[in-house]
């Protein structure tokens, strides 16, 4: 079975058929059956990498190893979840007239397109095809982000599709120094521009146009995962896109676009040794980190309060991989898969929060544990995992960060790693306990939270502690490939 | 392996893409959008040139094709897509730039400068005489100037498209036969769609807001 193929035509195909599907009903039924599938086929993908080491498709169009089908799988699992939950969520904002039929079939058009592109983005060999499949990940999500066409969410709107195209400008840009590296001395154009192929040739390459090529991608592939001082539109659009698709976005998109970045890491790597690209990416990763602290803990909204946590995140994950000690990289694989189970979850529950109360302010919201007790409950289980606290797994890996650069004799990066998410442990903590305790401001007026809406945060709650606890062999074999795959060593 | 009119081809193409420079620099002081959507089109016509005499000089077939797709997107089909807009939202001149013409004209002449600098180290790498690295440099820098410098919505699309059209002067530069075909088709779409989206985008700005000054997108902080 073509698996690599399907996992893309499938969500794609059932995006085309939202287009033609009468009823409201069966476009949502289409989201939730395409994500199950490519669940479904996501983890017979990663039955075949285990044993195969890597699967190949259409003469190696299509290529994925233990990293790409690690990602594969976290798309699945956070889109099925999205899926589910937009199915209660997306109902009451119709009934609510928040958004209007229209706006409703273009939901259930867009985001199954959505998740094919990102499917793309980490199962394409080819690097010009992947830059494609970045940008269409940001011009399919750019209209959910304004489905709700407030002005505020044609600002987040426009400034996300603005900064984004003008970062993967400079990542086309990248692509094209790798390409030329490629054809150095030779007036014939390289035999092929896959990853694959560029990873048995990384030897050859000139050093120089490598150099300048990952530059251009940190700063291109960099503006579209969030990474600061290029991360201006990231709380904008997280917090005014509807919340299936923050969740989408914040769990996943993020990541993926760090997946672009990645894979560049691994090829300069490979070309230039470990110092020059790890460096930068610490850099970058610790600076991300230290920007988002001040504004969490002065945060003022709900939704940009995650979003702003997302940018931590994605810095502790570019730290882990810049300190390029085993441990670190280890954490920093496992680190984005339980990111991106916690905070889908959070958005989740940020979105019932704010259909019940019809505001996201944090000033005017107390009191939740009473008025809605289910969505507060996996809210706080959520909040304790990405503020890093035990039994979830977040702790580990972050814990494993910290020890890995510390073992790496990067003393001064961990210290201040680890000064930064004392801060936003102690901005989430306060936040959220206002939010949950205090005595409610008025009776809550909205009816009760969907069914849907609460069974995809339990679900990915459920997967993240079962996970947390015990990680099965295949998977953790799968993760210790793919942290190999990083650091270099096949 | 050089072709006998090479040196022919490169003084063309140095041409060529000096014009691209300039204007890269009328646009910068050009307040009229509709005049700005047609300097874009004739910079465009001039990259589908380079294309084309790049093709002929080292019978790279595919780099016609990259030319023919540039002359259908960019010269006819992109500039009319704005031109309807900017009809549609009836708004026609950019007020109150950031910064007023003359200090934009120095601002682009210093970053042409920098772009030439910036370059210097890596122009023996390319193969098309020795300026054309420097002039994507130029423009990628002159359109981010643009972009900063300007508030209307449809010139920074402009400024956006004017960026691409450096990348891909920059990939024909370094390779002289382009990226392969359906990398150059993958950009091709991603562009078409781009413009599409953003066009959807002003429009729905505009009827929100009444103007499409984007200025007074600025309620999103902290």
């Amino acid at each position: 079975m073509p698996l690599l193929a399907l996992l893309i035509l499938v969500p794609a195909a059932a995006g085309l058929a939202c287009l033609l599907a009468r009823s409201l009903r069966s476009l949502a039924a289409l989201g939730v059956l395409a994500f199950s599938a490519t669940l479904g086929l996501g983890i017979a993908l990663v039955r075949q990498v285990l044993a195969l080491g890597v699967v190949t498709e259409w003469h190696g169009f299509l290529c994925a190893d233990a990293l790409s089908a690690w990602m594969v799988l976290l798309i699945s699992v956070v889109s099925l979840a999205s899926a589910i939950y937009a199915v209660g969520y997306l109902r009451r904002d119709l009934a609510d007239g928040a958004v209007t039929e229209r706006r409703f079939r273009e939901f259930y058009v867009l985001t199954p397109l959505f998740g094919a592109s990102m499917f793309l983005v980490v199962l394409v060999n080819n690097l010009g095809i992947m830059w494609f499949a970045v940008e269409a990940t940001a011009l399919s999500s750019v209209l959910l982000v304004a489905l709700y066409n407030r002005r505020t969410s044609l600002e987040a709107a426009w400034k996300y599709i603005i900064l984004g195209s003008l970062g993967l400008a400079l990542a086309l840009m990248a692509t094209v120094f790798v390409y030329a590296a490629a054809c150095k001395n030779n007036t014939e154009p390289p035999p092929s521009f896959n990853w694959s192929y560029l990873m048995g040739v990384a030897g050859q390459l000139d050093p120089r146009l490598l150099k300048l090529a990952f530059v251009f991608a940190l700063i291109g592939y960099g503006t579209k995962a969030g990474l600061a001082p290029m991360h201006t539109w990231l709380p904008d659009a997280h917090s005014e896109a509807p919340s299936p698709t923050s969740a989408m976005l914040s769990g996943v998109s993020l990541k993926i676009a760090l997946y672009a970045l990645l894979r560049f890491h691994i090829l300069t790597t490979a070309c230039l040794g470990t110092a020059y690209s790890a460096h930068l990416l610490l850099g970058f990763g610790l600076l991300s980190m230290c920007v988002a602290a001040p504004f969490i803990l002065v945060q003022t909204n709900l939704k940009r309060l995650f979003a702003y946590s997302s940018l931590e995140h994605i810095g502790i994950i570019c730290v882990g991989v810049g300190l390029s000690a085993p441990l670190a990289v280890f954490g920093a694989v496992l680190h984005i898969g339980y990111h991106a189970l916690a905070k889908a979850t959070i958005f989740f529950a940020a979105g019932n929060i704010h259909q019940k109360c019809h505001s996201l302010e944090l000033r005017s919201l107390a009191g939740l544990l009473k008025t809605m007790p289910a969505t507060s409950a996996l809210l706080v289980l959520a909040v304790i995992a990405i503020a890093g606290l035990p039994p979830f797994g977040l702790f580990l890996t972050e814990f494993g960060i910290v020890a890995g650069g510390m073992g790496a004799g990067q003393i001064l990066a961990s210290v201040l790693f680890v000064a930064a998410l004392a801060a936003v442990f102690s901005g989430l903590l306060i936040h959220v306990a206002h939010l949950l305790l205090g005595t409610a401001k008025k009776e809550a007026a909205g009816p009760q939270t969907p069914v849907s809406c609460v069974a995809a945060m339990a679900l990915l709650m459920a997967v993240l502690a079962v996970f947390s606890v015990w990680l099965p062999a295949p998977l953790l074999e799968l993760l210790r490939r793919a942290a190999g795959i990083i650091r270099g060593s096949p | 392996m050089n072709p006998p009119n090479a040196e022919t081809a490169s003084n063309l193409i140095t041409l060529l893409a000096s014009f691209m420079l300039v204007l890269q620099l009328l646009l910068a002081v050009q307040t009229m959008l509709v005049t700005n959507i047609r300097l874009f089109a004739l910079q465009s016509l001039l990259l589908a040139g380079i294309a084309a005499v790049v093709g002929y000089a080292y019978g790279a077939w595919h780099v016609y094709v990259f030319a023919a797709l540039t002359l259908i997107g960019k010269v006819f089909f992109l500039p009319w897509l704005l031109e309807r807009l900017v009809r549609q939202i009836e708004i026609e001149q950019e007020v109150r730039p950031l910064v007023n013409m003359p200090a934009s004209m120095l601002i682009c002449g210093a970053l042409t400068v920098l772009a030439y600098v910036v370059a210097r180290p890596i122009t023996s790498l390319e193969r098309l005489g020795s300026n054309t690295l420097a002039v994507a440099l130029a423009l990628l820098l002159t359109s981010f100037f643009l972009m900063i410098n300007r508030r209307k919505a449809i010139t920074q699309v402009l400024a956006l498209l004017t960026v691409e059209n450096g990348v891909m002067l920059a990939a024909i530069a370094l390779t002289t036969y382009g990226m392969p075909l359906v990398v150059e088709l993958g950009i091709f779409f991603d562009v078409m769609v781009a413009v599409m989206v953003l066009g959807i985008l002003v429009y729905r700005i505009r009827e929100s807001f009444a103007s499409m000054d984007t200025s007074k997108l600025n309620q999103l902080k902290g």
